[in-house]
């Protein structure tokens, strides 16, 4: 018997497909607004114009907002990934005292509020008689992120054959030159997927950009927040996010497709085409962002 | 958060288990967090009872006033601000995860063939900004947006006329909770009812029972946890949320978030503000004690379904 009648299909097929009209209805209007010449995004249309875009980029501000936090997205991206896979081989180790507590302790981040984390890091700088700054951001950015990259790293790790490492050891390879030699290689699809997402939450970080960014240097998810006070700056705003949206699915899709590509070379096993189970495990890490 | 307790669960034994590392690796990492996580935690844990200021030269000394204030005095804003917040993540938990069901139930059972394909459609808005989603949201709602010209342009309101709950309300707030997770919670029942073993579902139809009796005796008992884990996907983010209602809330749709907010953006008492965020933390902590067994949805650890 099929779980559904024919009945039931059909109405479960379009309540599906008018989901998926829902939720990319949003990103729909940003795409055609960014190209709509009118300084107020509202319909009916006036015509086809691309100036917001060039406006958009010699907006210093939005430009200088943009850069920045791409650049805190790497810093807290590669910092992230460092002391995922630092924690990730600790976490493989035969023996670890303290598993349960350490492995609660790094996950923590995922279900602390960001806005707690924020006021909380605001007053240890003030505590600590430092400045706020964008370094700072960073430091706020890596703890949060470092969570999703022991998800996407430890995995990976443990599905290795530890006989490959014995054997390096075996053959007079130090601990290191082992790691270096072998295990780094092998991690290295899941360290891309590890940065991309870990650069993909901080990119998007407001709460923490919020209170420990000095003003005059905003983050870009802190720029878009005062720009949706000045009406004026709308159609900028639009313009520089569906390049924002365009590049990141782009780029998370590539990502994922290269790392289950790299992995199925590695490994050599046989795996579907497009592995969604895969993807989907990804994914869910970035529920929080 | 989706996958929190994935790492636990691996532990089980099997072909090429990897175990050579070094313990001593997860020390820097654990500092790490012990001094940006829990340190900030317990310095709004010191600030809320007053053993810390951040005005220079006021008196410290252990005070309980503002707990006491927050707890127990009578109308107190911020509890009423509390209350409400957690109204509004339980609706929106509670709503978000009776519509995500039929997702995963179409993913599990009508799809099958492109389910994962499909799943993709419906996660992929999520890969991009959701801070840009929600200015978008807020371009459709507000009272010159595509929404309202629709509802003008079809004549179902005036001409001139907005429908004013659209945006700046508890309804624009909802809608945009609700679009925020509903994918991420059909994640969750969507793994278990992969997971679920179809030949019960032969059983039941064999020995007679109809397809509505089977699904509310056979699938839909077998699909709680992950009813459950989509619910608590939804509630803990949700209850420390404040960037939804910054953009899309008027003045009385601000959540509890909202009120830490501006304790420490606009107002000099970070001792009173520290108490709220307290709160939220103690909160959120009790929700995972109660919860957190729930929050295993690893599709990997599932066996492989191919032939059902």
């Amino acid at each position: 018997m099929r779980a559904t009648g024919r009945f039931g299909s059909a109405a479960l097929t379009l309540y599906f497909w008018a989901f998926v009209v829902f939720l990319i209805s949003p990103l729909v209007v940003l795409v055609v607004f960014s190209l709509n010449n009118s300084t107020t995004p509202s319909l009916p249309l006036s015509g086809f114009t691309t100036k917001w875009f060039h406006a958009a980029f010699t907006n210093g501000e939005l430009t200088g907002a943009l850069l920045r936090s791409a650049e805190i997205g790497v810093a807290a991206s590669v910092g992230a990934t460092l002391l995922g896979i630092m924690a990730s081989i600790g976490l493989t180790a035969k023996k670890l005292r303290l598993r349960s507590f350490t492995v609660a302790l790094l996950l923590l981040p995922l279900v602390i509020p960001y806005i707690s984390l924020a006021v909380g890091l605001l007053i240890l700088l003030q505590a600590l008689g430092i400045q706020t700054s964008l370094a700072a951001v960073v430091l706020g950015h890596v703890v949060i992120t470092l969570p999703f990259s022991i998800l996407v790293v430890l995995p990976r790790l443990r599905s290795l054959d530890p006989s490959m490492v014995e054997a390096a050891r075996d053959l007079g390879a130090s601990d290191l030159t082992a790691f270096r030699l072998i295990t780094l290689p092998l991690l290295g699809p899941s360290l891309i997927s590890s940065f991309l997402i870990c650069f993909v939450t901080s990119f998007d970080e407001f709460a923490i950009a919020n209170f420990l960014a000095p003003s005059g240097t905003p983050t870009y998810p802190v720029f878009l927040y005062s720009s949706s006070r000045t009406p004026a700056l709308l159609p900028e705003v639009i313009a520089v996010g569906t390049l924002v949206i365009a590049v990141s699915l782009v780029l998370v899709l590539l990502a994922e497709g290269g790392r289950q590509w790299a992995e199925r070379r590695i490994v050599g096993t046989s795996k579907p085409d497009f592995d969604g189970a895969e993807l989907s495990n990804d994914l869910a890490a970035l529920g929080r962002a | 958060m989706a996958i929190s307790t994935k790492v636990t669960a691996q532990r089980s034994p099997g072909p090429g288990r990897f175990r050579p590392g070094r313990g001593s690796l997860a020390i820097p990492p654990l500092l790490f967090v012990l001094v940006l996580l829990l340190g900030p935690i317990i310095f709004i844990g010191l600030f809320s009872v007053g053993l810390r200021s951040n005005i220079p030269g006021a008196s410290v000394a252990f005070t309980s006033t503002n707990w006491h204030d927050f707890l127990f005095s009578a109308g107190n804003p911020f509890r009423k601000r509390f209350a409400y917040s957690m109204e509004v993540a339980l609706a929106v938990s509670i709503l978000t995860t009776i519509a995500a069901f039929p997702l995963a139930y179409f993913l599990s059972f009508v799809a099958r063939k492109h389910r994962y394909t499909y799943l993709l459609l419906l996660l992929a808005p999520f890969f991009t900004s959701f801070l840009l989603r929600v200015i978008a949201w807020q371009i459709m709602l507000n009272d010159n947006g595509v929404v309202n010209w629709l509802v003008q342009a079809i004549g179902l309101q005036p001409h001139g006329d907005p429908v004013k709950w659209l945006i700046y309300s508890n309804f624009s707030v909802g809608l945009v909770l609700f679009y925020s997770w509903v994918p991420f919670v059909a994640l969750p029942i969507f793994a278990v009812l992969e997971n679920m073993d179809h030949k019960l579902l032969e059983a039941a139809s064999d020995l007679g029972a109809s397809r509505l009796a089977t699904f509310l005796r056979v699938t839909l008992p077998l699909s709680l946890p992950g009813v459950i884990a989509g619910f608590v996907f939804v509630l803990i983010p949700t209850t420390g949320e404040f960037i939804t209602p910054l953009f899309v809330g008027g003045p009385n749709n601000q959540l509890f978030g909202n009120s830490i907010q501006s304790f420490f953006s606009d107002s000099p008492d970070w001792n009173y503000g520290s108490v709220l965020a307290v709160t939220l933390v103690a909160i959120v902590l009790l929700l995972m004690l109660v919860f957190g067994r729930y929050l295993n949805t690893d599709l990997r650890a599932a066996p492989s379904g191919g032939d059902k």
